[in-house]
């Protein structure tokens, strides 16, 4: 499961190697990173709840809902998304730009 | 317009989402670029069109992970991305960013932190500008003088090989970047930008990116991927932090990531069409302009600042474009040439 682990980050990065290992470490590490950069400690003050009553039912409702019932979960929710989404349309960019007829392969670097 | 308009329940307002789309795709081309994380562009952009600024800043940041992940897989396979080189370094940062803010703590103790803080952000940005434009000009200068004399232009010894020549262990070799160093340097280096990008209150990609040229002796197009690869780990943990404080409107850092990615895509894709020195002169445009928005928010001039940024993130976005459809099309005339029999190498 690790080594599958590594495995993705590497093809998302491009690279291989185990040195990703700690990348994954550091992923735990950086906290204190955006802790500093101005995340600053968990907010002691209550977010305002959403009024979900007169919301549609769809994706919009059921984030609320989410973001009303526990805010952990919505932050989950926010880096699963987030990662998702971009590796998705990563991929499909990526694809598409192909298509031009573009190379893209490994660059020489050019100063 | 108001067929575009969509309820972010978490923010509470009605938003466009042309222009979610719009903003996304500007930051993700400079991001893919320069390889920043565009909170410059985002948070302002964001709250001058009505949305609250602790939701700007958090919608930003989760997008900004999304975003990231996008410009690394494709640094990654141009083979700009030093994995090596950006763990030594997060780690250093990691460290700096506490000192930094613990700095910060003692300058509102002594009651300078605005003022201090104030005055080192327009300095800093105007050094950093300063100094790039300066190797520019001397870079241009020196291909010059070397073409008049018909002679390759000689490499003068800089600051950054001095660094690399300092031998003490552990020696570690960064393939990608193609530079052996001792592993003290990225991690005092990562040190460093970490304290000044924690007392400043900026992300980080601003001072790591030039940091990674001019003090580690990376080749431009590393210097972008490497940040980006940092930026995709701490903006995941900032997604996460800023997420848990409920201060993330995830509808709209979707729809702002469907425009980043593609914006993202192709500012990766454009750096192949482009030499380092003027990637790092574009930089200093970009950071010249950064400044002049600050400035103006010093003396008041809110709403003027952020119109500032976010034309300049338009029109900076345009120049990028226009050099990767010129690129594009060099590359097809190339290769149609090589068909046709002749091959000719694209300059640029």
């Amino acid at each position: 499961m690790a080594r599958r682990l590594l495995r993705g980050l590497a093809w998302v990065a491009g690279c291989r190697g185990r040195k990703l290992l700690l990348a994954l470490v550091l992923l735990g590490l950086s906290g204190g990173n955006l802790m500093a950069a101005g995340g600053g400690q968990p907010v002691t003050q209550p977010v305002h709840v959403v009024d979900t009553e007169e919301m549609a039912p769809g994706v919009t409702k059921w984030v609320a809902e989410v973001y009303n019932d526990n805010l952990w979960l919505f932050g989950l929710l926010v880096v699963a998304t987030m990662a998702l989404e971009g590796a998705a349309l990563g991929f499909l960019f990526d694809r598409l730009i192909g298509m031009l007829g573009v190379n893209l392969g490994k660059i020489e670097h050019r100063e | 317009m108001q067929a575009f308009n969509i309820y972010l329940p978490i923010a509470g307002i009605e938003f466009n989402v042309l222009l979610l789309l719009f903003i996304g795709l500007a930051v993700g081309i400079c991001g893919g670029f320069f390889g920043v994380g565009g909170a410059w562009i985002v948070t302002p952009a964001l709250n001058i069109f009505g949305f609250p600024m602790p939701y700007a800043i958090g919608t930003d940041l989760a997008h900004m992970g999304g975003k990231s992940i996008v410009s690394t897989i494709r640094h990654g396979k141009f083979g700009n991305v030093d994995i090596k080189l950006g763990v030594s370094m997060i780690a250093g940062t990691t460290v700096g960013m506490e000192l930094g803010a613990s700095l910060v703590m003692y300058l509102e103790r002594l009651g300078l932190v605005e003022s201090v803080i104030r005055k080192l952000y327009v300095a800093f940005l105007l050094l950093v500008g300063s100094y790039v434009v300066y190797d520019y000009l001397s870079h241009v200068l020196r291909r010059r003088r070397a073409a008049r004399a018909g002679a390759s232009p000689l490499e003068r010894r800089t600051f950054t090989q001095k660094l690399q020549r300092l031998r003490i262990p552990p020696m570690v070799e960064f393939r990608v970047s193609g530079i052996t160093c001792s592993l003290w340097l990225p991690l005092l280096v990562g040190l460093v930008t970490g304290v000044v990008a924690s007392v400043l209150g900026v992300g980080g990609g601003f001072i790591r990116m030039p940091a990674l040229i001019y003090l580690i002796g990376c080749p431009t197009v590393v210097a972008v991927g490497t940040d980006l690869f940092e930026i995709m780990i701490t903006g995941s943990y900032g997604a996460l932090t800023y997420g848990v404080k409920g201060r993330v409107d995830l509808i709209a850092a979707m729809w702002m990531l469907l425009g980043a990615a593609a914006g993202a895509q192709l500012g990766t894709v454009a750096v192949k069409y482009v030499r380092g020195y003027f990637i790092r002169l574009l930089f200093a445009m970009t950071i010249f302009l950064a400044c002049a928005s600050v400035l103006m928010k010093q003396l008041e001039f809110q709403v003027a600042s952020s119109i500032l940024i976010l034309v300049a993130g338009t029109a900076i976005s345009l120049v990028i474009l226009i050099l990767l459809v010129r690129g594009i099309l060099k590359e097809r005339a190339a290769r149609r040439g090589l068909q046709d029999g002749f091959w000719r190498e694209p300059d640029g």
